[in-house]
């Protein structure tokens, strides 16, 4: 863990004039199109968009499961060509594998890496002493809570030290008050490790809770619709969510992805509740404009 | 045994048992418990399983009580039982058996043939479905040839098997091979079809490489149903024997069931057959105790 902390800023992620679409009988159907985005060092950036939009496909994309059809990927210059363990992912579905136990999940990476076994033993109770599951290291994951499965996952994907983590709704299966721990915790972790972090979401407050930066991305074809910068101050607090700031943040984005929402389902967009926040906000900060 | 790998197996009805009687069951942790105490908590808790157990050995009393009285009035009711063995008279050949090196030649031998061709087919249908659910080019290649030679049940291949191979014994063993084969093959296919997506794609970006990939989350992914597919060959496994015995076989336990018949021995047809099942369910709980060691992870 001393070995990431002293490490230069690692993690510059860049995605460049990027589209991506899958072939059917129809033709070609455009998943995300006209994509640019980046994230420095040591950021955490989230993308939020109506469920469906391509924002999974872009962080796909980013992990090397996905080949962009047009654009670039790239992590530190260096172009995705597939998965690494350079960057980990952390998944809805928590994705631990069932024949190992807690341990022997975080110890995966280090196992693929050659390390020898004791090394890597150490290496893994250390993590899990860190995220409170020293306990649980021998019990298999169907025994786990899912707050204490997806610990386990984020400390898995960080295990190997990657320069990015990258996490697609990794809470989006628990129930509130695990949801907000978890925010807490990855918070926490994050600023320990100073990893750059992009987080696919489509729950606005976890998304402000957590950013430094949004991006808001439209209905199919997905596209950035929105740059948002999250000027909260850093620890993050729980208390901060009943802020003015926060609440004024909030209803921006909200009525930028609701938008998107009704888009995505067809419905008629109304002029009420838009009030003129469907301008071009790219470049912009959101905070700027309400 | 030990409480936890009881309740292990029936977590429902564990919880179901402590959920319904919160009152009694939910005591201080830190008062000491009584042996008594203790004792009642334990057969509250495993109130199902004996009540299993002891209707399943009533049933089978039962079973036996009525097969008495059928022999032994030698009812004639659509099925006749005038010359069925009675279980007294089974008893007496099985004491008489039991001494016999014959009989245990037979069921040694019927064993050893098992334990060829079962094992046989284990080592050659797993690696085969595990390479055919990971490629393409194998699964094109074979699936079409297994699936035109799958439907023919192994007891059809006595003749050609007794062309193939040069004695009887490797026939035999070829039949039992055969019997076992195909349900290993489709279920290890099976569980390789069914492996998450999810996992692989964790195993990728934590730095898998394709053989670790294949170490590590296709081959115990697929386990479950390897173990299923295993169970089930073993059945086909004992079926084709028999069958091939009863055929071919100068020994061996079916050999030794058809034999009693054409001696006129009728206790013998129904050790013979007991002794069948009595094998055939040790196989089975043998086969489910190696899954359960391989795979500690399961609850099964």
């Amino acid at each position: 863990m001393s070995q990431i902390d002293t490490k230069a800023p690692q993690g510059h992620i860049e995605v460049n004039n990027f589209a991506l679409s899958y072939e059917t009988l129809d033709g070609s159907v455009a998943a995300v199109t006209d994509t640019e985005i980046h994230v420095k060092p040591g950021e955490f950036v989230s993308i939020v968009g109506p469920s469906g939009c391509g924002k999974s496909t872009l962080l796909n994309a980013v992990a090397g499961f996905l080949t962009p059809t047009k654009g670039t990927v790239t992590v530190d210059g260096e172009l995705v060509k597939g998965p690494s363990a350079e960057r980990g992912m952390v998944f809805q579905q928590y994705s631990l594998f069932p024949w190992k136990t807690v341990r022997e999940n975080v110890e995966f990476g280090l196992k693929m890496r050659g390390m020898a076994r004791s090394q890597r033993e150490r290496a893994a109770r250390t993590l899990l002493g860190l995220a409170g599951l020293e306990a649980f290291e021998k019990h298999y994951p169907d025994r786990l809570s899912g707050g204490m499965k997806q610990r386990v996952g984020i400390v898995r994907a960080l295990a190997t030290g990657p320069k990015v983590l990258l996490l697609d709704e990794p809470f989006g299966a628990l129930d509130a008050q695990t949801r907000v721990i978890m925010q807490q915790i990855l918070t926490n972790m994050w600023q320990r490790l100073k990893i750059s972090v992009l987080f696919v979401t489509h729950d606005i407050d976890e998304a402000i809770f957590l950013s430094d930066r949004i991006y808001c991305m439209t209905a199919r074809p997905g596209w950035i619709k929105a740059e948002i910068a999250i000027p909260l101050e850093r620890p993050r607090q729980q208390s901060m969510m009943m802020s003015s700031e926060f609440l004024a943040l909030r209803r921006g984005l909200m009525s930028l992805i609701r938008e998107e929402s009704l888009k995505a389902m067809g419905g008629e967009i109304s002029d009420l509740g838009m009030q003129g926040l469907n301008i071009e906000l790219h470049g912009h900060s959101l905070a700027d404009v309400i | 045994m030990s409480i936890p790998a009881v309740a292990r197996q029936q977590p429902e009805d564990e919880t179901r048992v402590a959920a319904a009687k919160p009152v009694s069951t939910v005591e201080p942790a830190y008062q000491p418990i009584a042996i008594g105490t203790f004792a009642a908590r334990w057969f509250r808790l495993n109130k199902g399983r004996i009540r299993a157990i002891l209707i399943g050995a009533a049933s089978l009393v039962v079973f036996l009580v009525v097969w008495h009285f059928l022999t032994k009035y030698r009812v004639v009711f659509f099925v006749r039982f005038t010359n069925v063995p009675s279980p007294l008279a089974v008893h007496e050949s099985l004491t008489k058996a039991i001494h016999d090196p014959k009989f245990l030649m037979h069921i040694l031998l019927s064993c050893r043939r098992i334990l060829l061709g079962f094992s046989m087919a284990a080592l050659v249908a797993v690696p085969l479905g595990l390479l055919m659910g990971r490629f393409k080019l194998i699964h094109e290649v074979i699936f079409p040839v297994a699936e035109v030679l799958r439907p023919i049940p192994a007891i059809a291949w006595v003749p050609m098997a007794i062309m193939l191979w040069p004695t009887n014994e490797q026939s035999i063993v070829f039949i039992t091979f055969l019997g076992s084969f195909f349900p290993i093959l489709v279920n290890t296919l099976h569980g390789m079809s069914l492996v998450d997506p999810v996992l692989v794609r964790a195993a990728r970006c934590l730095g898998a490489r394709e053989t670790s990939i294949f170490r590590e989350v296709y081959f115990p992914a697929s386990l479950p149903h390897i173990f299923t597919g295993l169970t089930v060959g073993m059945g086909v496994a004992w079926v084709s024997l028999i069958a091939a015995e009863m055929i071919s076989g100068q020994y061996g336990i079916g050999y030794f069931t058809w034999e009693a018949y054409s001696l006129v021995q009728y206790a013998d047809i129904a050790l013979g057959m007991i002794a069948i099942g009595v094998l055939g369910l040790t196989s089975r709980l043998l086969i489910r105790a190696a899954g359960r060691l391989v795979m500690p992870w399961g609850r099964a």
